[in-house]
């Protein structure tokens, strides 16, 4: 349980400033840190205010208006103690989620800020709670160990901070909430950065089960990636090329590379594909610029845990967005699609089973937007889209500027390249899993390209054949139809 | 490496007598080691595979196979040695030097991987077993030259062992293939490809071994940290034989240059027995780097490819387990590069080969297993099928012939899977497990006084046994059950050397067995009554196949007249004996038989003893001790006026 919390005295200074100068009555919004079981600490980052809703609303309000009381001393303090604030919880949920997905490296949405007078925060406690449990849901975080999170109050008459954590059991009373030693100090500046650049290529096979059963690509995808987090979990990892150790503090600075060391193929996704018949393969590859921030307290170890977490978490992230937007798209769709339903429907939601074609499915690239003392935080720009993308969710989601100057954003990864037009089921199936990316698809190995080659060429014939007696097919099916109708008439 | 040959012609044996039978005609491999000076034997490897109708003619093929699999990394053929009726020594010799020659080919390659050598060729004359050693200096039979001193080694577990370590490399992996259903191209083909594109992977630019040293205890010891090699840190073309060796430890402040003895243990007195559990092992692993140069990054994307014809999925699982040996000299580097991956590369070969046949069928279950045998130097590699039982006839057949390979006895079994060594912590955790379930005392007669019998000859039991008696388990049986305690310790010797499995059966189950057989009725079950030398020889036919041996007396003063048979049991079967009759039953152990005056005492193991197991106790009373059938009081061990059967446990001709 985390029992002392130490905020950027930076960051919450100007963010209490922010505060009293904007002369609001209350204010909701996200804690920006990490939190360390292992040690019983928190780290506070930044406070994120919660924008107004779709409707333009504000996401906290108090019940009756009593705001012109403000100033009225005795009267204002007596109404507000009947009144109660109102959390819109849905809303500061959906922005902790978005936000979350800027968010990486141990970094996270480690609970909400109020800032309230005394009296109201202590009528409203359970609403609070359940905010937080929202919040928590929102933007879980990846270690299933970590059931609590923050629920910093600023008063202010008195100016006071007060740190709570609150335990998110099943169902949430005030005696979940428990003060936390809080005190300002240097958090940002003393961070060290990590970086990885993790290279992934992932072939699922798809087996013909119950048909019944419909996997569709964003199923698959989706139990690819849990599949891999497993892998991940046990991977070594080296840092600045020395091979870390449990529990060995960081001691130099600048920013450190990382490696992961992965089990030579401990690929467990064909397991349950052995002696079946397969319908086809995904492969799944490409890449995942990664970054840690660590503490100067926490081990050399967390860090590593922070990236393979990260990497996992950007996949899972940009696999929702893609979802998302093709959910999107088919709900606006609906009229006009209902003339061809099969070519229409949104590629995460084909289902490979019956799918007989080739088809691709790019991710979004992850860009890096320089954040609070040289750190970044992250966004996804899908093909069609561009920076202004990110300078949007800047603003609305983090409540920052981004850089007008579009090189300070950092943009490691390149669009991704579909291969389909390359290769063919015979040319992803001969490897399995494959250790270099560079052997695929211009394999170095002459023999087995060769052999390939060979496999390859006599499937296409074979596709070719079925086109064409399916077109055949068609034709004769519409001749006979159009004779029959005739005759009809 | 030095190259003593240049200076005098002596050659150093290993081995402690090459292995010759009399009258056996047949083509040894020699076995050196690349590390040793270059004419030094460590062991012999009988040659099985033979052309038809010769013997001297090997089929090298076969041979090739069976030895890339025995032999570690480490150690390499370096001779043969003919034994023949009548030798023509130098003829002989020739075709011994031209028989290595052929094989270090198949084994090493045309250029040989291992260097030019020089070769020995040596030839036995079977009647004398005389041995004459001759070198080849070139890498052809052409000239050669005798040795003229040959030197046996006093100890030569200290010279493999001082300066050499095992590294080891354990990966388990499974290979998933796809092939079209109605082969139109042969999963054979498709298999191939998927093992050399393992094989391939071995040395890709993203592999990374890890070198570590073995943890024995569960308790993290603070010792070395491992150490990382990239492929790109290491050289694949380097020969092995021009590897300079660096005696410094730390060769200079770079992990690059680190040798094998950086994870070695200070100078630790090596024992001749146990060798391979007191030797330093390191443990090597692969791993996959997948991060990559920031440079290359593209976004993920999925990519759906529809099999256009029906395909079907394999899965195939592999267990490799390479052991290799090396100076401690030995660069780390090299070791990985001309020890650990070729090693990995021709087991991942044989084990190709030995699937390809069943590919689409059942897969053999190939398993590695390490041995350390007793009188062989070094440790060998043998891969099992774990498909059949280990008492199947083919698995019986592919021990005894390693056996007559090494040279090993044939009544002995060996070469079990349970005599396996074992390396990780695991294991050696769960045995110990098992052994806290029966904390029996083993081999108690170890260090008694000796028996007091002047000029005698000592013949004991062979190997471990447990010591069984009265009122353990809590089960009481005073009285009434020492001959059942006896046949307990006779059936924990038959378990403890391997020849079974089957637990040591309680007084229930050795009754429950007599009834099965028919000699008792079904109330015997249960009862307290006694049992025989001849119900014992019942149970170990029954439950273990065992064949029993009886001896009668009419009197105990007729015992020490059996010493000498009694010797040859101890010599020839090494088991223990069960002593029953008319009174009480012993556990016999040993003899110790003074030829010429006829004096004698019986090593006996009581089991009328009755307090805890408490080794102190045991001996201080007596219960295990050197008996002698008249004692210096005049008092007889043996009672005159009762007789005494014998049973005499045969060892089981099995391997």
């Amino acid at each position: 349980m985390v029992k002392a919390v130490v905020g950027d005295e930076t960051q919450l200074k100007l963010a209490e400033d922010r505060l009293s100068q904007s002369a609001v009555y209350s204010q909701v919004g996200l804690v920006i840190g990490k939190l360390n079981s292992r040690l019983d600490r928190g780290f506070v980052f930044d406070l994120i205010p919660t924008p107004v809703n779709d409707g333009g609303e504000p996401p906290c309000s108090v019940a009756e208006s009593f705001r012109d009381d403000k100033k009225k001393g005795s009267k204002g303090k007596a109404t507000a103690d009947s009144s109660i604030l109102v959390i819109d919880k849905d809303w500061v949920a959906e922005h902790a989620r978005q936000v979350s997905r800027m968010l990486m490296g141990g970094v996270k949405v480690i609970g909400i800020y109020i800032w309230v007078t005394d009296s109201l925060f202590k009528n409203s406690t359970i609403s609070l709670c359940q905010t937080v449990k929202g919040v928590a849901e929102a933007a879980s975080f990846m270690e299933a160990d970590l059931d609590e999170r923050l629920l910093i109050h600023i008063s202010y008459s008195p100016r006071r901070w007060t740190c709570r954590n609150c335990m998110l059991t099943a169902n949430i009373t005030s005696s979940s909430l428990r003060t936390c030693d809080f005190k300002m100090g240097r958090v940002l500046s003393s961070l060290q950065t990590f970086r990885c650049m993790y290279n992934f290529d992932l072939r699922l096979p798809i087996c013909h089960e119950n048909a019944s059963n419909a996997r569709t690509l964003g199923n698959v995808l989706q139990h690819g990636i849990s599949a891999h987090a497993k892998e991940l979990d046990d991977a070594k990892a080296m840092v600045d090329g020395t091979l870390v150790a449990e529990d060995e503090p960081c001691t130099s600075d600048g920013l450190h590379e990382v490696e992961l060391l992965l089990p030579f193929i401990k690929d467990a996704s064909a397991q349950g594909c052995n002696r079946k018949d397969v319908g086809g393969v995904l492969v799944f590859h490409g890449s995942v610029c990664s970054f840690a921030y660590l503490n100067s307290k926490e081990p050399i170890s967390q860090a590593v845990a922070d990236i393979k977490g990260d990497i996992i978490t950007s996949l899972r992230s940009r696999l929702d967005i893609v979802c998302d937007e093709t959910d999107g798209d088919s709900t606006l769709d609906v009229g006009i699609e209902a003339t061809n339903v099969m070519s229409n429907v949104p590629t995460p939601h084909l289902n490979l089973q019956e799918l007989r074609k080739t088809c691709s499915l790019s991710f979004p690239r992850r860009v890096f937007v320089p954040w609070l003392a040289g750190t970044y935080i992250c966004d996804y720009i899908q093909p069609s889209e561009t920076l202004e993308v990110v300078k949007e969710h800047c603003v609305e989601l983090m409540s920052i500027e981004a850089p007008t100057d579009a090189s300070m954003i950092l943009q490691p990864e390149r669009e991704a390249a579909p291969l389909v037009s390359i290769g063919s089921f015979w040319d992803v199936a001969v490897f399995s899993h494959s250790a270099s990316s560079s052997d695929f698809p211009s394999a170095n190995n002459n023999k087995i390209n060769a052999d390939r080659k060979e496999i390859s060429k006599k499937s296409i014939k074979k596709a070719d054949f079925n086109t064409i007696a399916a077109l055949l097919a068609l034709l004769l099916s519409i001749l006979v139809g159009s004779l029959l109708y005739f005759n009809g008439s | 490496m030095d190259n003593p040959v240049k200076e005098k012609t002596s050659i150093r044996v290993l081995c402690r007598n090459i292995v010759l039978i009399k009258n056996e005609v047949g083509l040894q491999w020699l076995i050196g080691s690349p590390f040793f000076p270059a004419v030094t034997i460590v062991s012999t490897f009988r040659c099985l595979h033979t052309l038809p109708s010769k013997v001297l003619s090997p089929n090298y093929l076969q041979e090739a196979e069976d030895l890339r699999t025995l032999l570690l990394r480490g150690f390499c053929l370096i001779g043969a040695l003919i034994a023949e009726k009548n030798p023509r020594l130098e003829e002989n010799a020739r075709d011994a030097i031209d028989a290595s020659i052929r094989m270090r080919k198949l084994l090493y390659g045309d250029g040989g991987e291992l260097g030019c050598q020089n070769l020995i060729g040596a030839v036995a004359d079977s009647d004398s077993g005389k041995v004459c050693f001759y070198v080849s200096r070139s890498e052809d039979s052409t000239s050669i030259e005798t040795f003229t001193s040959v030197f046996y080694d006093d100890q030569p577990e200290k010279y493999v062992w001082e300066n050499g370590c095992l590294l080891r490399c354990e990966l388990g992996f499974k290979l998933p293939f796809c092939f079209p259903v109605n082969h139109s191209t042969d999963p054979k083909e498709i298999f191939k490809c998927a093992t050399e594109s393992i094989i391939a992977k071995f040395k890709d630019s993203q592999v990374v071994y890890m070198v570590e040293i073995l943890k024995r205890t569960q308790t993290p010891e603070k010792g070395s940290r491992p150490v990382i090699f990239r492929c790109s840190d290491l050289d694949f073309h380097r020969n092995l034989s021009k590897v300079e060796l660096l005696s410094d430890k730390f060769g200079g402040s770079d992990a690059k240059s680190l040798t094998c003895s950086y994870f070695c243990s200070e100078s630790k007195p090596v024992s001749s027995y146990n060798f391979v559990e007191t030797a330093d092992i390191i443990e090597v692993s692969l791993l996959l780097n997948r991060s990559g140069k920031p440079q290359t990054a593209t976004a993920p994307t999925a990519e759906y490819f529809p099999a256009l014809e029906e395909a079907r999925v394999s899965v195939l699982e592999f267990k490799l387990d390479v052991l290799c040996y090396a100076a401690k000299d030995l660069p780390l580097k090299y070791a990985v590069s001309s020890l650990i991956i070729p090693g990995l590369i021709d087991q991942l070969t044989s084990m190709k080969k030995a699937v390809l046949p069943h590919l689409l069928v059942q897969h053999p279950q190939l398993c590695p297993y390490h041995f350390s045998p007793p009188g062989v130097l070094h440790p060998i590699t043998v891969i099992y099928e774990l498909r059949y039982g280990e008492t199947e006839m083919k698995q019986v057949e592919v021990r005894r012939s390693l056996h007559i390979r090494l040279g090993l006895p044939l009544n002995r079994p060996l070469l079990r899977t349970v005599n396996a060594l074992k390396f990780s912590t695991l294991e050696n955790d769960r045995s110990s497990l098992i052994r806290k379930g029966s904390p029996l005392l083993k081999d108690v007669h170890i260090g008694l006084p000796s028996s007091g019998v002047s000029g005698g000859l000592v013949s004991l039991v062979q190997g471990s046994y447990e010591y069984y008696h009265y009122l353990q388990d809590g089960f009481d049986d005073s009285g009434w059950g020492c001959a059942y305690r006896s046949l307990q310790t006779i059936i924990s010797w038959f378990r403890l050397q391997h020849y079974t499995s089957i637990d040591v059966p309680s007084h229930r189950e050795i009754q429950h067995s007599l009834v099965e057989i028919g000699d008792k009725d079904p109330s015997f079950i249960g009862s307290r009554e006694w049992i025989g030398a001849i119900e014992l020889s019942f149970v170990l036919d029954k439950l273990l196949g065992v064949n029993c041996k009886v001896i009668n007396v009419r009197s105990g003063a007729e015992l020490p007249e059996k010493c000498r048979e009694l010797a040859l049991h101890f010599e020839n079967q090494g088991t223990p004996i069960m002593i029953g009759g008319g009174v009480l039953a012993y556990t016999l152990l040993g003899v110790d038989y003074d030829e010429a005056s006829g004096d004698c005492a019986f090593l006996i193991l009581d089991p009328h003893y009755t307090g805890s197991d408490d080794l102190k106790k045991i001996i201080n009373g007596g219960w295990c001790s050197w008996k002698k059938a008249v004692d210096s009081k005049g008092k007889t061990f043996f009672l005159n006026d009762k007789f005494y059967n014998l049973l005499l446990p045969q060892r089981p001709s099995m391997v």
